[in-house]
């Protein structure tokens, strides 16, 4: 087992208003594991994804990475952003480099870097500013990025949604060939998205979530092939059973 | 000339959604399928054209075996298979060839915009060098330093 979520809850509280946003929240994390959280807007998925990295803490209830308690500076653990999240100020190259600081130095942390440069199809791009980058390719640093660190365990939050749809199409594939590869990082992946079209498409197994407070509303095993091709019928029995239980 | 306002990864993007319809796709039904106008779509089909990753009839789009080979590849190879296309392009061959020439094999983005402004009829060529320059990024042909302001050829590993 690689995390687990046992008994998460979370609350905000706004001029002494209590809003519970996530309700008693469980699920456990296997190797192999492509697990899309999937639910209505404002479920509370992307504050399950923050607390499952360590970002923010959970009311009660504890998140165990490899059986410890999740710390916000974990290695073993990454995150690509829906906005990229880039210093402006750094190149490419150097916006991968900045996370490898604290562990790698000088040559080490540049072979590191152009290694996943090159995995993601960056090369060429490495002395670019991000203003200069199209969404596409923003988005390609921002998986290197995470990938640098050589997670264990990858965490994404909605990391297509501001990308055209042909961008996003090209990036979901390029990255299922990156998680096929098995002398690529990560061992799972735990992407939120609001997609459910693009959750069948990715994920080995779709966890959804109720309308706030969210809570697990089914936890499903995809059984499609991979490649997987979205004008299958089988794609679509899939796409439906996702929305009939959401709706 | 025309040239398509489309990156590469959006063509790509395209021949992943053509080929999931089995390889070929009425275009209007591509655009509907990705809620897009007909407008947004029509760049990356012609870039794609532009390539030679597509044959274009009757407002249909077919792959063609180029395509196929991309499609069929990792990451690594389809940057071979976008290099030795992209440097097929006219504009972007008679780039290079501008840039063995001239000293250095850098050129000023102002020469660069004045240039492109003389092949391809438009009133914002700023946006036309961005893709130009992001198919010769991706094929490792041309780059540009914002710094320096320059386009230079690249180096081949």
């Amino acid at each position: 087992m690689l995390a687990e979520i046992k008994n998460v809850s979370k609350t905000y509280e706004s001029d002494g208003n209590k809003i519970s946003v996530l309700d008693n929240i469980n699920f456990t994390v296997e190797d192999n594991d492509f697990i899309c959280i999937v639910g209505p807007s404002g479920c509370g998925k992307s504050t399950l994804l923050r607390i499952i990295v360590g970002l923010e803490k959970p009311t009660s209830g504890e998140v165990l990475f490899k059986g410890e308690l999740i710390a916000p500076d974990n290695p073993k653990v990454a995150m690509v952003f829906q906005n990229f999240a880039l210093f402006p100020w750094l190149t490419v190259k150097e916006n991968i480099e900045l996370v490898l600081e604290s562990k790698k130095h000088g040559e080490e942390a540049e072979k590191v870097a152009c290694k996943y440069i090159k995995a993601v199809g960056l090369d060429g791009f490495e002395r670019v500013y991000p203003r200069e980058l199209s969404g596409g390719m923003k988005q390609r640093v921002g998986f290197a990025r995470a990938l640098a660190v050589e997670p264990v365990l990858l965490c994404m939050d909605e990391p297509f949604s501001s990308l055209d749809a042909l961008t996003s199409q090209n990036l979901k594939d390029e990255l299922l060939m990156l998680w096929a590869d098995a002398s690529m990082p990560p061992d799972a992946v735990i992407m939120v998205t609001h997609n459910v079209e693009e959750a069948v498409y990715m994920a080995n197994r779709i966890i959804i979530l109720s309308h706030r407070p969210g809570k697990i509303v089914a936890d499903l095993k995809i059984e499609l092939e991979r490649p997987r091709n979205r004008k299958d019928p089988e794609f679509y029995r899939w796409v439906d059973k996702v929305y009939s239980l959401i709706v | 000339m025309i040239f398509p306002k489309a990156t590469i990864s959006e063509i790509i993007g395209l021949l992943e959604v053509v080929n999931d319809s089995g390889g070929i796709e009425d275009a209007a039904r591509l655009a509907a399928d990705f809620d897009l106008e007909l407008d947004e779509i029509l760049p990356s089909i012609d870039g794609a054209e532009l390539l030679g990753f597509v044959k274009v009839t009757d407002g249909n789009i077919e792959l063609t075996a180029d395509a196929q080979k991309l499609l069929d590849t990792g990451i690594r190879e389809r940057k071979k298979i976008i290099r030795d296309k992209v440097g097929g392009v006219e504009i972007i061959k008679e780039l290079k060839n501008k840039l063995i020439e001239s000293s250095g094999h850098k050129m000023k983005k102002e020469d660069t915009l004045k240039y492109l402004q003389n092949r391809i009829a438009t009133t914002d060529i700023e946006s036309y060098f961005r893709i130009i320059i992001n198919w010769t990024r991706h094929a490792g042909l041309i780059g540009y330093n914002s710094d320096s302001e320059e386009i230079c050829l690249m180096s081949r590993e």
